[in-house]
This record gives structure tokens, C-alpha cells and sequence, in this order.
């Protein structure tokens, strides 16, 4: 009975201590955009003015838009083209299946600066294009439509292809049967996918700013370079709570998605 | 129209389907009558979902011919076929309604709006369900999606409809209850029903006719008491339940009777059918519940009397399942006994008995 008392308290303890340092840099992160010390390191009394300032630079917008665009574009290619992977891994026979089913993962497993490397030669060596936009849209999708590809795999195992079977006996082509059946159906992985991807793509500094080209500037891109140029980093606080924010919306998309997945 | 009676609704002509490695579907001949339910019985894997697969042309056939209505199939796409098919998983659209699934066929035949309403009106009348048009397929219970997959598929008129196993993921009462179900929309709209199952309970609940198939070849068509009463083979007499199997040769006929000798060297009689020549005939089956126990006094003069030792005796409810071994040839007789007769409930094993069966009980095998 004590026992079974200490290992309850032992179990609970190691669950706030997962969440303290899960949490704590963040929290103290936003706390502190709103204080009103020069450099944002300690408290000193509530203010909203970083904010107002980030929203007066039109550099930051700027910056924040494109990351927007960025992220945008990357997550719905990404989505897409990753669903169509998966549909084809799942449901073609074809030689070196299973081996391409398995490393789908792997180019999450490289590390950022060598996959960065490789792109920033891939795209000035190989295919020769001006950096820019494009190449950081092309790199997020490289990094990011895999996990897409493993989500949606992960749901078709669970689908019933009777399904597909039964819209083309009910006299539905193919691709009415896609329209209405299958995107249905598989939309909840589809979702997930994109609610993950989008924070992902977001968030990445080492691929982009290998990848961007001069005068190309995404939101961490830019906190980078006030941090290493700016004389006064405050507004660095208010801004990096924009990529706080940002994922917990797509956390709790997810968490919304899934539960309607499973009722 | 007039012939249309005469035509058989479906027809397998010499049907041959290969899959890589088995012979799924080996020269099957059958005719399905119209406005019937007829039963594919047989063991998984003996082709009978691949043959229905293949009248629903889900899947392409390599030999033989295919009819629906006297033409030929072999090359219809399966929506354009006339036929519909009730899968074993159900396969509805989760992510519709109730009336969403039903209306789903229609919708595809660009079927104009009211028209679809009403007709998913009369699907939900016919099967049972006003008041559910809303509700998703997780909303309902077992046999509630059955009767939306049925409505589904009927709502289309098709000439066919194809049920696979529909009921296989049914509890044995919900099962029953659908049978009954099923039987009673099939007498009110009218359509053959290709019912394919491997439950011969099942099948002979639900059939007009019932076509045994082992290892991709028809074995019997007939219907279900035919079936039931005389196998023609070992493989159906065992699969339909007659579980007592003596393999034996002819050694006489006379006065309307044939005697019979097993390998073990029990005499039994069996009716003699003028049709079937003696060296045809490979034993004889007798279903369990056929076997009489006769009071230890009876005496042995008779046909089919034999003495034997009861090894085991398994209560059923209605009836009590006892082994006995005779005691001449040492043969193992499986008898259902009726429980209510004081004579068997005083019965237990190690007991010597006297069982008796009558020669019409014999029911001669072929093979």
C-alpha cells in the first residue's frame, strides 16, 4: 500500500518535471515579452510595448508574411504530394516497395546541416536556380512531405479499401470515388499532416538560411540576424512568442482532429 | 419478356480463375434462377467469394463466360453490370449518413434530387429504418449496417444482388434474426439474391438452392433439403454435418435394398437407387440425429442394429451428442440423442448399447 503511495507520487513528480523543462524556457520566454526591461532579460513591469514595436517594423512584418507564404505553399504541396506518395506506396506493387516504405522517414534522420548543404549544392551546381523564394518553398517540401507520406500510410493501414471497391461498384470512376470516398476518409491523417508540417516548415532556420539567397528574408531569419546585428534585441522576446502561439494552434488542431477521428 | 422466366438470371459457362499459384475458380457451370436466393457453401478458400467477385466483376475471368439475363459479361466495367454487391465488411462510407450511403449510387447515375428521396424513402421502409436517414454508419449497431449496405445496393434495382458473408460479423441470435430479415426483403422486391457463405446452417436457413463448392469445383447444386438429406459426395455429407461415414463397397442388391460392406467389415443397407450403378457407390453417410438407441433387449435381427460402447456423451441442450464405438468392427458413431428421453438422460458412457438406423437413413456416397 505505501509502496504502491510512493511510486503514485514518483510517477506524478516525473511527469511535472517532463513539463517543467518542457515548458519553462517558453513561458519565461513570454512572460518576459511582456516586460518592460531594456533588454528583455528580467521583470519589470507589465507593457505591450515590444509588440506595438515589432508591429511598427515593417521589416518583421515583412518578414513574418513571408514566412507565412513560405510555410503556406510548403504545407499544402507537402500535403498533397505526400498523400499521393502514400496512396501509391500503399496500393502499387512495384519492386523496392517496402525498402522505399521504410526509409520514407530517413531524410528526417539527416541531420538539417548536411540536408542544407546538399540542397544549396543540388540547386546552384545542379538544377541552377537563382535562391530565392523558390528554393526555400522546394526545401521545406523535401524535409516536410515525407512526414506527410509516414502520417498517411499510418492511416491507410487502418482504411477499409473495401470502400474503394464498393464507390466503383456503386458506379463511381475513379476519380469521383477520390473525391468523395477516399479524401474523406483519409482527411483526419491529411489534417494531422498538415497541422504538423505547417509549424515545421514555419519554424526552420538552418535549411532556409542556407538555402535563401540574399535579400530573402523568413521570420527566423530575421530574429537571427537582430540578434546578431541589433544593438537592442527586445523585440526578439515578442516575436519568438509568435512561434510559441503558432504551434500550440496547430497542437491543439490536432488534438481536435484526432478525437473526431476516433468517435 | 415473355421468356425472360426461362432465361437463367446468371449463368457461369465453363468459368476458370487463376490466381498466381491456385486454380480459384475451376471450370464452374451454374445457372441461377430468377427471383431466387441461391447459396455458394463452401469451406474459405474454396472460391466462392472469388466466384461472385467474378459476377460482379471485381474481378476479370480467364476462361468461360459469364451471363447476366442471357448476355455476356465478360467485358461490362461492374456498374454497368446490373448487379450490386453486399461486401463481407459492409464497406459503407463513414463519413456519410445513413441517407448519404443510400442515396450514393443514385447521386452517380445523376439521378434527379427528388427522385433520390424518394427512393432512399422506400429503401428506408423496406428495411426497417425510418428515422435514421442521419446517423453515421458508427452510430448504428451490427445489423443495423446491414440493412443500410442492403438498402445501399437495392436501391439501385439491380437484376442481381451479391452478398458476400454479409452476415459473418453478426453474434449467432443477430444472425438469425437477419437471415429471417434478409429472406423477407428478397420475397418483397423480388431480386435474385447470390448469397455466398461458409455457415451451412446459414445457408440452408436462407437458400432456394444451395451449390457446394470445394477447391474452386462445384460439387452439388440443389436445394437445401436435397443437399442436406443425400450428399453426393463424403466432402459435403461431412460439411453439411452427417458426420458418420462408412467407406464401403456394394456386395448385394435386392428387393429395393443394397447391402453394403465397409473397409472395416460392417454390413450396412441402404435404399437402392435404380439410377446409380453399384461399383459407383464409395460408402454410405448417416447425420446423427438419424441414429436411434433401442432398449439393450431389442435383439439384433434387423437392418442397421448394432451393438456399441458409449466413450463420451457431450450435453447440447436439445439433445446430447454421444460417441459410440461399435463393438463388431470397432467403427466410431457420432448420435444426437434426443435429451428429453428418459432412456438416453439414464444413459452414461461405458455402457454397452444397441443403436439402430434406418436403411432410408443411409444416404449413399459417390465419392
Amino acid at each position: 500500500m505505501k509502496a504502491g503511495k510512493i511510486a503514485d507520487i514518483i510517477q506524478r513528480l516525473g511527469v511535472i518535471l517532463v513539463y517543467v523543462v518542457l515548458w519553462m524556457p517558453i513561458v519565461i520566454l513570454v512572460i518576459l515579452s511582456f516586460s518592460s526591461h531594456a533588454i528583455g532579460l528580467r521583470w519589470q513591469g507589465f507593457t505591450l510595448q515590444w509588440y506595438v514595436q515589432v508591429l511598427n517594423t515593417p521589416k518583421a512584418m515583412e518578414a513574418l508574411k513571408n514566412s507565412l507564404f513560405v510555410s503556406t505553399v510548403a504545407t499544402v504541396i507537402s500535403t498533397i504530394g505526400g498523400t499521393l506518395a502514400a496512396y501509391g506506396l500503399y496500393k502499387y506493387k512495384f519492386r523496392g516497395r517496402s525498402a522505399l516504405r521504410m526509409s520514407v522517414l530517413l531524410p528526417i534522420t539527416i541531420p538539417y546541416v548536411v540536408t542544407a548543404a546538399t540542397l544549396l549544392i543540388f540547386f546552384t551546381q545542379v538544377i541552377r536556380i537563382p535562391m530565392g523564394y523558390i528554393t526555400i518553398i522546394i526545401a521545406h517540401i523535401t524535409f516536410s512531405a515525407p512526414l506527410a507520406v509516414f502520417i498517411v500510410l499510418g492511416r491507410m493501414a487502418r482504411v477499409d479499401w473495401t470502400l474503394e471497391e464498393a464507390s466503383a461498384d456503386l458506379g463511381a470512376d475513379k476519380l469521383t470515388t477520390w473525391r468523395k470516398v477516399i479524401v474523406p476518409v483519409l482527411l483526419p491523417a491529411i489534417m494531422i499532416s498538415a497541422a504538423l508540417i505547417f509549424p515545421w516548415s514555419f519554424n526552420d532556420f538552418t535549411i532556409t538560411y542556407f538555402v535563401a539567397g540574399v535579400g530573402t528574408m523568413t521570420l527566423p531569419i530575421y530574429i537571427f540576424s537582430l540578434m546578431q546585428y541589433c544593438r537592442t534585441p527586445v523585440v526578439i522576446n515578442a516575436i519568438s512568442s509568435v512561434f510559441v502561439v503558432l504551434p500550440i494552434i496547430g497542437l491543439l488542431l490536432v488534438t481536435f482532429l484526432q478525437r473526431k477521428e476516433t468517435t | 419478356m415473355e421468356n425472360r422466366q426461362s432465361i437463367p438470371c446468371v449463368e457461369l459457362r465453363n468459368v476458370v480463375k487463376r490466381f498466381p499459384g491456385v486454380l480459384a475458380v475451376d471450370h464452374v457451370d451454374l445457372e441461377i434462377e430468377q427471383g431466387k436466393i441461391f447459396t455458394l457453401l463452401g469451406p474459405s478458400g474454396c472460391g466462392k467469394t472469388t466466384a461472385l467477385r467474378l459476377v460482379a466483376g471485381l474481378e476479370t475471368l480467364d476462361e468461360g463466360d459469364i451471363l447476366i439475363d442471357g448476355k455476356v459479361m465478360n467485358d461490362i466495367p461492374p456498374y454497368r453490370r446490373n448487379c450490386s454487391t453486399v461486401f463481407q465488411s459492409l464497406a459503407l462510407f463513414p463519413h456519410m449518413t445513413v441517407e448519404g450511403n443510400i442515396a450514393y449510387g443514385l447521386e452517380r447515375r445523376k439521378t434527379p434530387n427528388h427522385e433520390i428521396r424518394k427512393g432512399v424513402g422506400e429503401m428506408l421502409e423496406l428495411v426497417g429504418l425510418e428515422g435514421m436517414e442521419k446517423r453515421r454508419p458508427s452510430q448504428l449497431s451490427g445489423g443495423q449496417r446491414q440493412r443500410v449496405a442492403v438498402a445501399r445496393s437495392l436501391v439501385l434495382k439491380p437484376r442481381v444482388l451479391l452478398l458476400d458473408e454479409p452476415l459473418a460479423a453478426l453474434d449467432r441470435k443477430l444472425r438469425k434474426e437477419m437471415q429471417v430479415e434478409l429472406k423477407r426483403i428478397q420475397g418483397e422486391v423480388g431480386i435474385t439474391f447470390l448469397y455466398v457463405t461458409h455457415d451451412q446452417k446459414e445457408a440452408l436457413a436462407i437458400s432456394d438452392t444451395i451449390a457446394v463448392m470445394r477447391a474452386g469445383k462445384l460439387e452439388q447444386a440443389g436445394a437445401p433439403d436435397e443437399i442436406y438429406n443425400t450428399p453426393r459426395t463424403k466432402f459435403i455429407a461431412d460439411f453439411m454435418g452427417a458426420s458418420n461415414i462408412l467407406s464401403g463397397k456394394v456386395i448385394a442388391t435386392g428387393d429395393g435394398k443394397l447391402q453394403l460392406e465397409t473397409d472395416s467389415g460392417l454390413k450396412v443397407i441402404a435404399l437402392h437407387n435404380e439410377g446409380t450403378g453399384n461399383n459407383e457407390i464409395t460408402g454410405i453417410s448417416v447425420h446423427p440425429e438419424l441414429i436411434e438407441l433401442l432398449p439393450s433387449d431389442a435383439g439384433l435381427e434387423g437392418d442397421n442394429r448394432f451393438r456399441g460402447r458409449v466413450i463420451e456423451m457431450i450435453y447440447q441442450g436439445d439433445f446430447i451428442e454421444t460417441k459410440i464405438t461399435l463393438s463388431q468392427t470397432g467403427e466410431l458413431l457420432t448420435a444426437h440423442f434426443p435429451s428429453r428421453l428418459e432412456m438416453v438422460t439414464r444413459l452414461s458412457p461405458g455402457e454397452e448399447v444397441l443403436v439402430h438406423w434406418s436403411p432410408k437413413s443411409s444416404n449413399t456416397l459417390l465419392a
